[in-house]
């Protein structure tokens, strides 16, 4: 029997569990709105800090400009949210992040609330840096790719409380959303 | 306060490297003792000492976790009361001087923290692999949609997508598509594998195959159905091996961008690579090189409006030049030329797009001079609530003495009326649906109807 046989078993385990420690830390969902990317840009290019909105609740998307299918849709059921809120009398801040940091800039995301009539000054439509789009977006469970001309994603909406707490996320097509506002 | 925010950046900065490489270590030194414990079924006692450090390491985390989010905080109070767009905050507003040199140190903090972010995504997604996204779809109809002698259910394409992140300049991407032949036997083409180095917007030198970009649905549609909303594409902008006479593919070299001008962008396309040849009635893009030395290439431009009633109209330009042989004894050799222009209008309403093609096409052997053909199709899709219905005509007249349409199996003049839907099932699926009549027009005069089912996903 090798006497060097356990410490190697040892070793291997060892490793096993930091993969799986490492890979459980990078799936990982932020609990705060203030663990997430802070630099963005808005539709007008002024800086905004998404840690600064903390005080209302927050209710975050994410789509594309050239998106014609999933996200007017998202964008849809955002708005039935705001009428929801608006009934009650309760503010929000309602945060869309572009997938496509290369080709939507602060000048296209304008553009297309005003062609969208979303122009509510508690709406932020967000560039930012391909890295900080992908991080956030890992973070929050926004599960995305590149073909192309076209961004695979799904429809996705996550909550934040006024403290800035993660509170939940839906699919607003399917999920019962209503249960999160 | 400012020499505080000074100080605060450069330990900000270090921090979280410091945070998560101790975190590295934590998780393999931490992983080590439950191996060991459950290894021996007593704990050790140097076991326990180590468990003491890693408590007091957990604690130091913790508080310099607390301490760069409190540097944070304090970086983004300012930052907000600076940018009139900015949020409300708490904050009082500064002092114009004040405010002045501290925008420009925020400006310099944000970099770094833009930076400092750009790393971490860069090593999350290292940690974490690529990942493999493809297309699929199956369907059935009257016939074949690709081959008209089949007919029944048929297996489609399988397509594997794999566009891993190498940096902020290097770019690749590789699609592998597996696809059933007529004979029913699965064939496995890579169809693209570029990589590319990206400069700016403006500019990227991809070389390797890539589609060759003409028109507009060459470049935009690709083997994943599912991103299609009609059924399949034009019967003559087919990939090459389904019949299509334009080449699809390019092994080469291609230069692309866009630049923005009067509130919408050019895009501009430059390119040159291997001339195709044709091989057992197809156009083989000779992926490993030519042996008889010809380049073709070719350019596109285009513009895209983004603003007003035009907002999603594209208007563009394209032509592409080709030395093809085919495998005839003696072969042909044919000089092509092929140009015309495309127009798209793509909002959340509409999506129609047409294309020409003339070819004008020289006999460089044989010796029967110029021949001239046209192609094209218009299409109207307008995407309702329930689905995307749509329409298509298309029409090709093939001077069928250019030996160049004449090697090509798919090379025959035809006109097709096509009428559609699409539905989608969910995020990820959708069924559609397509009536079409067929009418050869001169190596044959055949006539055909076709209803067609497809099932396409995307995973």
């Amino acid at each position: 029997m090798n006497p060097r046989a356990p410490a190697s078993v040892r070793s291997q385990a060892a490793w096993l569990c930091a993969a799986l420690l490492c890979t459980t830390a990078a799936g990982a969902a932020a609990e705060r709105l203030d663990q997430l990317p802070q630099a963005w840009r808005d539709d007008l290019n002024q800086r905004l800090v998404l840690g600064d909105l903390v005080g209302h609740r927050v209710i975050l998307s994410m789509a594309y400009t050239q998106c014609h299918r999933t996200c007017p849709a998202t964008l849809h059921e955002l708005q039935r949210m705001q009428q929801v809120l608006d009934r009650r009398g309760e503010q929000a801040s309602f945060v869309i992040v572009g997938y496509d940091a290369d080709n939507d800039d602060p000048q296209s995301w304008h553009r297309y609330r005003l062609t969208h009539g979303l122009a509510r000054d508690n709406w932020h439509f967000l560039t930012g840096t391909p890295a900080t789009v992908r991080r956030l977006a890992r973070a929050l469970g926004f599960d995305f790719w590149n073909y192309d001309l076209h961004v695979m994603h799904d429809s996705r909406v996550v909550f934040f409380d006024s403290e800035g707490r993660y509170s939940g996320g839906v699919s607003p097509a399917t999920g019962n959303w209503a249960a999160l506002l | 306060m400012r020499c505080l925010t000074t100080t605060h950046t450069v330990t900000k900065k270090r921090a979280p490297h410091r945070i998560h490489a101790i975190l590295a270590l934590l998780a393999v030194v931490g992983a080590m003792p439950c191996a060991m414990a459950n290894a021996t079924g007593k704990p050790d006692p140097s076991l326990v000492e180590m468990q003491k450090k890693l408590d007091q390491s957990l604690q130091l985390i913790e508080a310099l976790t607390e301490r760069v989010r409190e540097l944070e905080a304090r970086q983004a109070v300012p930052a907000a009361a600076t940018a009139p767009g900015a949020p409300a905050t708490s904050n009082a507003a500064t002092p114009a001087a004040e405010a002045t040199t501290g925008t420009s140190r925020l400006d310099a903090d944000e970099r770094k923290l833009e930076q400092l972010e750009k790393e971490n995504a860069n090593r999350s997604t290292d940690d974490t692999g690529l990942p493999l996204h493809g297309f699929a779809d199956v369907g059935i109809g009257t016939h074949n949609p690709i081959n008209p002698d089949l007919k029944g259910a048929y297996v489609g394409n399988l397509d594997f997508y794999l566009a891993p992140h190498l940096g902020d300049h290097t770019r690749a991407l590789f699609e592998m598509n597996t696809e059933v032949g007529s004979e029913g036997s699965v064939d496995v083409d890579l169809e693209r594998a570029q990589i590319g180095y990206q400069f700016n917007d403006q500019a990227t030198v991809w070389v390797g195959r890539y589609h060759t970009p003409y028109g507009y649905i060459n470049t935009s549609l690709h083997h994943g159905s599912w991103v299609n909303n009609t059924l399949r594409r034009p019967k003559f902008l087919q990939f090459e091996d389904n019949g299509g006479i334009v080449p699809a593919h390019t092994v080469g070299m291609w230069l692309t961008g866009a630049v923005h001008a009067g509130g919408g962008k050019f895009l501009y396309d430059v390119y040159a690579g291997n001339s195709q040849e044709i091989v057992d009635g197809a156009l083989d893009m000779r992926n490993a090189g030519t042996s008889n030395g010809h380049i073709g290439g070719g350019a596109r431009l285009a513009y895209q409006f983004k603003t007003g009633r035009v907002d999603g109209l594209m208007l563009g330009v394209h032509a592409f030049t080709s030395t093809i042989t085919d495998d005839a004894v003696p072969s042909n050799a044919t000089r092509v030329l092929a140009y015309g222009g495309f127009a798209v209008f793509d909002t959340d309403q509409w999506e129609n797009i047409a294309e020409i093609y003339l070819f004008d096409d020289r006999d460089i052997r044989g010796g029967t001079s110029t021949h001239r053909s046209t192609a094209g199709f218009l299409q109207l899709g307008y995407r309702a609530t329930w689905g995307v219905p749509y329409a298509r005509y298309e029409r090709t007249v093939l001077e069928q003495s250019d030996p160049y349409f004449a090697a090509l199996e798919g090379g025959a003049s035809y006109h097709r009326i096509a009428l559609g839907a699409r539905f989608d099932i969910d995020l990820k699926s959708a069924i559609k649906l397509e009536l079409a009549n067929t009418r050869l027009t001169d190596r044959s005069l055949d006539r055909y109807g076709e209803g067609l089912v497809q099932y396409a996903i995307r995973f």
